[in-house]
This record gives C-alpha cells, sequence and structure tokens, in this order.
C-alpha cells in the first residue's frame, strides 16, 4: 500500500513539474493526439480506399486501430516509459536507481509523466467511440467485457514488448534502435485484419513479433472472424490472456536481465 | 607577442529573466518578464607571459570557466578586452582557434563511435597539420601519456582517465602555443594525475607552451604552477607567485617553543602573538598582516629567548586556499 | 587540405558503422524485413481493389518499398555517435564546434553529406536486389530514371535542411523536444513515408503542396513510378528547387543566430 502511495505521490509531482512549462505541455498533448489522429487519417483513408479488405466490412476493420489505439494510449499512460529506457540506461540513471529501495521498473516509470498520453486517450477514446456506433454488432455485456479485457491485454501485450527490449538494453546498450523500430511496426502492421498477408508473414507477425494479438485477434473473435484468423479459435480468443502472460514474462527477464547489469562503461 | 594572454578590464554580464510562482506570476513574467543581471566575470586584468603557466583558482562558480569561454572565443565579454598570441578571440574566433588547444573537464571532444587514433586523424586534416609532425608529435605524447595502449579503442569504451590522457593529447595536436585545461584531472586517480602533470609540465619547459589551467586539486597547483590568480565572485581577488598568497592567507602557522626557563616572560614580537602559555610550553601565531613567515618567526623566537626545542605546524595549501576564499568573501 | 578536412569528416558516420558491426547487421535485417512487411502489406491490400487514386497495385508496391529504402538515407544512427546538436547541448560539448578552425556548419554539412551517401550505398544495394527479385518495377524509360535522378538529388537537398533544422531547433529548446516531436512526425508524413501522399483526401494533399515535406520523398517517388507524368515533372523540380534554395538561405541565417547565441550564452 505504502508502494502505491509513493507511485501516486511522485506521479503528483512529475505532473507538476510538466506543468511548470506550459507551452511544452499543450504542445505534448497536441502531438499525442496529431500522433493518433494520423494513424486514423490513415487508416480510414485506407478503408475508403480498399473497401471488403481481407473479407471485414469496413466498421469492423475500424475496431482494430480501436483497440489498438486505446491500447496504446494506456501504455503511454501506465507502462510507456520502458519505451526509451535506452536513454536513461546509457546516461547511468539505473545505477542510481539500483541504490534505492525500489523497485528499478518502477523508479523507471516514474521517470516523468507522459503528457503526451492525455492527447493519445482522447483520441483514442474519441475513436473507440466512433468505431462502436458504427459498428452493426450486439454490445452484450459479454462482448463489452471481452472488449475490456482486450483493451488491457493488448496494453500489457505492448508494454511486454518494450519491456523486452528495455531488458537488451541493460546488456546492449544499442538495442535502443530496436525500440523504435518496434514503435513503428506496432504503428502500421496493428490497424489491419493480417488476413491480407501471405500466411507466412502472418505468422510472423503471430508468433515471431506477436502484434497480431494486440487488436487483430480480438477484433475477429468480436466481429465472427475468428475462425479464419490463421490460428486456431481459442488461441484467438485468449488474446487477452496472452498480453497479461507475455507482460509477465518480459518481467521475469527484465529481473534476470538487471540481475545480469554490469553497468555502461565509460 | 606569440603564446601570450592579455587580458583587460574583462566583464561578462548574464541577463536571465526571473519566473514569477503561480499562474498570476507566469503571465505577469510572459508581459513584463523581470530581468536580472548577474555578473559573472567583472573587471579583470592579469598577463600570461609565454611559456608560463598560470593557475586560475577560485571556488565554484567564481567565474573562472566563463573567462576561460572568453578566452577561447567562444563567449564575448560585455566590456573590456583580451588577446591570446596577438588575437582577439571572439573577434577572430577561427584564428585563435589555430593558437589553442582546450580541455572542459569531462567533456569529450573526441568521436564517441570511433577509435581515439581515427579522432586524432579527422583533427589532423582539421587544423592541417602535415602528417610526418603529427606522427612525431603523437609519438611524443604517447611516451608520457601511454597512449598507444588503448589508441585503438572505441572512445565509448574508454575509462575516463584513459579519455582525458587522449582529450589532452587532442587538444595539443596541433602544436598550439596556448593551452586552456578547465578542471582537467578531476576525477581521476592518482596515477594518472601525475602522469597528466609530469605532461604539463614538459609542454611547458620543453614545448614552451603557455598554460592556463584551472583546477581545485591544490596539490597540482603547487606541482605546477609559479604564479596563480585567484578569483570569486568575478573579481580578482589577488594575482601573484604561490609565496605571496601563503604570506598573505597562509599566515596560520604556529610556532611551539619550549623555554629552558618556565617561569620566563613571554612578550608578543612584532607580528606574532603568543597564543598558548603552558608552563614551559609555548605557542606563537602570526599576527596582523604584516606576519612574517614561518621561518622568519622561527628565527625571531630563537633568537629572543632560551628555548630548548621548537616544532612548526605549517598550514599546507589546502588551508591557504580555504584562508584565501573566505577571505575574498568578507571583501 | 580541404579536401583532407572534408574527406576526415564526412566518413565518421561510415567509420563508426564499421567498427559496430552488429548495428549493421541490424540495419540488415531491418531492412529486408520491413520490404517483405511492405510489399507483402500493399500487395494484400490491393488484393480485391484495382487501381484506386491513380495507382495501380504495382505503382503502389513499388512507391512503398522505394520509401522504405529511402528512408535509410538519412535515418542513421547518428545519436550512437553523440554527435547530434542535441546530444552536444546536452552533455556541453558544443563548445568544441566552436573551438575548430573548422566553421559548424560546414562541420555538419560534411558529417550529413557522408552520412547520405553512405545511407544511399544501402539504398541502392536494397534497390538492385529488390529490382532482381522483382519486388519493384524498373523505371518507365530512361528518361524518367534521369528525371527521377535529379529530383531525387534536390529532394535530398530539402532533406538535409529539413533535418538541420532540427538539429538547429536543439540550439535554442534543449528541454522542449516537443516541437521537435512534431517536426519529424511531419517529415514523416507530409513525405509520404507512411502512405503515398494520393491516397489522402484532397484537402491534405492541397495542404502538403504548401509545405516542403513532399519534396523530399513523395515527389521523387511519384516522378519514379509515374504518377507525375513527366510532363508535369518540369514544374515539380523547379518547386523543389525552390525548397532547397529557400531552406538553405534559412538554415543559414539560423547557424549565424546559433553562433550568436552560443556566443552570448557560452554553449
Amino acid at each position: 500500500m505504502n508502494a502505491v502511495r509513493i507511485a501516486w505521490r511522485v506521479t503528483r509531482l512529475n505532473f507538476r513539474a510538466q506543468l511548470e512549462y506550459r507551452t511544452e505541455f499543450l504542445l505534448m498533448i497536441a502531438i499525442g493526439a496529431i500522433w493518433q489522429v494520423s494513424v486514423i487519417v490513415f487508416a480510414t483513408v485506407l478503408l475508403t480506399r480498399f473497401t471488403g479488405m481481407g473479407g471485414w466490412d469496413s466498421s469492423e476493420v475500424l475496431l482494430i486501430p480501436a483497440t489498438r489505439m486505446l491500447a496504446h494510449g494506456l501504455f503511454v499512460l501506465f507502462l510507456g516509459r520502458v519505451h526509451g529506457s535506452g536513454r536513461q540506461i546509457q546516461e547511468g540513471r539505473i545505477d542510481i536507481y539500483l541504490t534505492r529501495p525500489m523497485p528499478v521498473h518502477r523508479q523507471l516509470q516514474l521517470e516523468f509523466f507522459p503528457t503526451n498520453a492525455i492527447g493519445d486517450l482522447t483520441v483514442a477514446v474519441g475513436l473507440m467511440a466512433g468505431a462502436l456506433s458504427r459498428s452493426q454488432l450486439d454490445w452484450t455485456p459479454g462482448r463489452i467485457s471481452y472488449l475490456v479485457a482486450a483493451v488491457i491485454g493488448g496494453m500489457f501485450l505492448e508494454a511486454a514488448l518494450f519491456t523486452a527490449v528495455a531488458s537488451a538494453g541493460l546488456r546492449y546498450p544499442a538495442a535502443d534502435y530496436w525500440s523504435r523500430w518496434l514503435e513503428e511496426l506496432l504503428g502500421t502492421f496493428g490497424s489491419y485484419p493480417l488476413n491480407v498477408l501471405p500466411k507466412a508473414v502472418g505468422g510472423l507477425l503471430t508468433y515471431g513479433l506477436p502484434l497480431a494479438f494486440v487488436a487483430y485477434f480480438p477484433a475477429a473473435v468480436l466481429t465472427g472472424h475468428g475462425h479464419d484468423t490463421g490460428v486456431p479459435y481459442w488461441l484467438a480468443a485468449l488474446s487477452p490472456l496472452v498480453g497479461v502472460a507475455a507482460y509477465l514474462g518480459s518481467r521475469v527477464l527484465w529481473r534476470w536481465s538487471l540481475r545480469h547489469y554490469a553497468g555502461i562503461g565509460g | 607577442m606569440p603564446g601570450s594572454i592579455e587580458v583587460r578590464g574583462l566583464s561578462r554580464t548574464f541577463h536571465t529573466t526571473v519566473r514569477r510562482p503561480g499562474l498570476a506570476g507566469t503571465l505577469r513574467s510572459l508581459v513584463n518578464p523581470e530581468r536580472v543581471a548577474k555578473h559573472a566575470v567583472s573587471d579583470i586584468t592579469f598577463d600570461v607571459a609565454p611559456g608560463e603557466l598560470l593557475a586560475l583558482l577560485g571556488p565554484n562558480g567564481a567565474g573562472k570557466s566563463t573567462t576561460i569561454k572568453m578566452l577561447t572565443g567562444i563567449l564575448t565579454p560585455t566590456s573590456g578586452e583580451a588577446r591570446v598570441a596577438g588575437v582577439v578571440p571572439y573577434q577572430e574566433r577561427e584564428r585563435n582557434a589555430r593558437n589553442i588547444g582546450a580541455v572542459f573537464g569531462q567533456r569529450t571532444q573526441l568521436w564517441w563511435d570511433l577509435p581515439v587514433r581515427e579522432s586524432f586523424s579527422i583533427l589532423r586534416d582539421i587544423y592541417e597539420v602535415p602528417k610526418a609532425e603529427h606522427a612525431a608529435r603523437l609519438a611524443e605524447f604517447d611516451a608520457i601519456l601511454e597512449l598507444s595502449t588503448f589508441w585503438d579503442t572505441r572512445v565509448r569504451h574508454l575509462s575516463l582517465g584513459q579519455r582525458v590522457r587522449c582529450d589532452l593529447a587532442a587538444a595539443l595536436l596541433h602544436d598550439p602555443p596556448v593551452v586552456f585545461l578547465d578542471e582537467p584531472t578531476i576525477g581521476m586517480d592518482v596515477v594518472v594525475k601525475e602522469q597528466v602533470r609530469e605532461f604539463l609540465r614538459h609542454q611547458v619547459e620543453e614545448r614552451g607552451r603557455t598554460v592556463l589551467l584551472t583546477t581545485h586539486d591544490m596539490t597540482e597547483v603547487e606541482r605546477l604552477a609559479e604564479r596563480v590568480v585567484l578569483i570569486n565572485h568575478g573579481r580578482l581577488v589577488l594575482d601573484g607567485s604561490l609565496d605571496e598568497i601563503r604570506r598573505k592567507f597562509g599566515s596560520t602557522w604556529q610556532v611551539r617553543a619550549t623555554f629552558a626557563d618556565a617561569h620566563a616572560e613571554v612578550e608578543p614580537l612584532p607580528g606574532i602573538a603568543v597564543l598558548r602559555k603552558d608552563g614551559p610550553q609555548v605557542v606563537f601565531g602570526p599576527d596582523g598582516p604584516d606576519a612574517p613567515t614561518v621561518h622568519q618567526a622561527l628565527k625571531a623566537v630563537i633568537e629572543r629567548y632560551e628555548v630548548t626545542g621548537v616544532a612548526i605546524d605549517e598550514a599546507d595549501l589546502e588551508d591557504v586556499m580555504r584562508a584565501a576564499y573566505v577571505h575574498a568573501e568578507a571583501v | 587540405m580541404a579536401v583532407l578536412h572534408a574527406w576526415r569528416a564526412a566518413r565518421v558516420t561510415p567509420l563508426g558503422e564499421l567498427h559496430a558491426p552488429p548495428r549493421m547487421t541490424a540495419v540488415l535485417v531491418r531492412l529486408v524485413v520491413q520490404v517483405i512487411l511492405v510489399a507483402s502489406l500493399w500487395h494484400g491490400l490491393y488484393d480485391r481493389t484495382g487501381t484506386t487514386a491513380g495507382l495501380s497495385e504495382g505503382q503502389a508496391v513499388t512507391y512503398a518499398v522505394l520509401a522504405v529504402l529511402a528512408s535509410r538515407l538519412r535515418e542513421l544512427d547518428q545519436y550512437a555517435g553523440r554527435d547530434t546538436v542535441l546530444q552536444h547541448m546536452h552533455f556541453g560539448t558544443i563548445v568544441y564546434w566552436y573551438l575548430r578552425p573548422l566553421p559548424p556548419q560546414r562541420y555538419h554539412a560534411l558529417r550529413a553529406l557522408g552520412e547520405q551517401v553512405y545511407g544511399f550505398a544501402w539504398a541502392l544495394g536494397g534497390y538492385l536486389v529488390c529490382l532482381a527479385a522483382g519486388v519493384v518495377d524498373p523505371p518507365k524509360s530512361a528518361a524518367v530514371a534521369g528525371v527521377f535522378t535529379l529530383s531525387l538529388l534536390l529532394g535530398q537537398v530539402v532533406l538535409y535542411n529539413v533535418m538541420l533544422l532540427l538539429d538547429q531547433l536543439c540550439f535554442w529548446t534543449v528541454r522542449n523536444n516537443a516541437a521537435m516531436l512534431i517536426l519529424i512526425f511531419a517529415q514523416n508524413l507530409l513525405s509520404g513515408v507512411y502512405a503515398p501522399l494520393w491516397f489522402f483526401p484532397d484537402w491534405f494533399i492541397t495542404l502538403s503542396g504548401f509545405l516542403p515535406f513532399q519534396a523530399t520523398l513523395s515527389v521523387p517517388l511519384s516522378i519514379y513510378i509515374g504518377r507525375i507524368p513527366l510532363s508535369d515533372a518540369g514544374g515539380q523540380l523547379a518547386i523543389q528547387a525552390g525548397w532547397a534554395v529557400a531552406l538553405t538561405l534559412f538554415t543559414r541565417f539560423l547557424w549565424r543566430r546559433a553562433a550568436r547565441r552560443v556566443i552570448s550564452q557560452g554553449g
């Protein structure tokens, strides 16, 4: 309970610190929003240009970017500091964290308040509202809870991927390079029905870099496309759990990497 | 004059805006910003002769770095004038750049991703140093700094001591008559420090370079500098030899004498005070600004009184500087 | 001698990369995977659609793959080399740029030139492999290839100046990276890296027509795939050249301001 209180207090201080620079604060919110809007423009452009993508109705496709972006917004808000941890590692911040009586991962998360998450989330909520209003599905409590679970699972999955890269970064500072690519891949390929891709490529994005579990599989399950995703139905349906499991696994990896952390020379 | 530094009434004022607290304050600062002037350096005058090593001393924030930046041409003074090897650095930055070498503490000018030797090559071409000359100078530096053991390593993998040695070499590769070193040995171990000192001494004595050095390491000052300039709050407090500084601020010596006659009458001597008397044990100390040095005092005490034993405690340079800084603070 | 220091400064990036083989492997892996993913995505998208926005499947795939390759030109790990203005401001090492008898702007330009040439080698290699594998279509004619090359060159000048603007911004806003993020983002979106600008709504295309970003990538690639016919290419080249000149003048002005700022603040 004490940990929660400290985390809350530090977050409040961080938030106040961000408010100190008002222009920066507003700009960061704007950036989060612009970023997401661009993904929306991109997605809707493609939706109108390429109707019937992968056999999906365009209102169904819209559910994929909506889920992915809401998950992404939550990730940025709660766990986003693992992305870009490379800089903190290279500047020796980890050494400082290690001397304090608080888990390093949490200190990393509490480094600053992610102002851009406000913009991210605002737009993502808007997109989700749009997607739901255009959806012809019957939103039963079951469907709604599954969607909520999917968003949370998606957040954890994204966090798991970035935590894995951050773990590698503890050993090889150059791993930061991969986190930028990861972000690009998630942004580019996270918003489509992946069955438009060849089987091998779809498989890579399922089992190699599991971004299919973030939004594509849950949306497929919700819209009744769950049986032609290329993976067993039960696996697609378990996407939220896959996210949680991946995150737990990545934290184990992080702890292991931290134990083998040898410091940054020079 | 090649290699000389002349500083005349050099001043530098920085203007900063003060942030008022609160939302209303922020808005007011936006409309009517409150500007505050900070006099980092005010009216400093001194000279450094060619081939001389001068230590520029002063507490943190005294204006040392600002002075060095003006002399290297990075910063323009608000008023006053400086000439380095005959060039006004902030007016002819590039011409000045060829005459000087500089190391700013732990900040490295080497290329992070490349082996050190590549950085040396880049600098060689930037400063247009002939190849043979470059090789010869590198060999000379290597002899003292032992660079060849790690100069094929990439900079990011060097230890601090290795990196600073490389930076020193990098700053001197183009044979500059004047060298500026802003706390070059900060954070280094004693062995490396000694190596760097030897290198600097060699560069001053054998190569005739003029060196302006700032440091907080008094051992370094004692080993290297004959002359020091002391500044505080941007003002020049003292310009003189180490002995002069000792005389002025280092009068914290004590002479402990054992008198042959425990009941002898003890009177203060000119400039010498009696600090304690305990039976035959008498402790003398300096008195007033014209107090003699410890050696003069010792002589005076022995001549005046019949003593059976004496011991002296002399303040080391650290103490002297502490006294000097405190004194400067009070001025 | 000037040639020598130019050569030295220009080869810093390639040399740094050569000394870090894992980084080169990473670039290779990323390039291969990204090309495969992008090509299969666009093939997949065109699965049920014929020509849209004036682009056929072949044109769209060629555009997208070339965009991936072209992004290698200047997407280098200069950051890893700690030689960006941002890092020099952060670590206080920017002073050394002003301590050498080489003007900072020339040093910066030489570094970027080396970087762009090195990146070009990657892009060209990737292009030849893709061409041989049939992933991208060859240019329609020698004339198209020629105009494309010219447009690409102009685009690189504009790109250099846009990137330089980002760097120069750091002289004023070390802390404030929000503005930088916006510029980076605008560069990526409006140059057509994410998707050909032709797919976007008309208002978007009009808007980007007033900005320099499309001159960096969208214009040369559109010429290559024939979406901009040779008859219209002259006007586009003129606009590119106009941006190149205007931005060069502006960045030169900013260099002077930056120098004045360093000189008044001390770096």
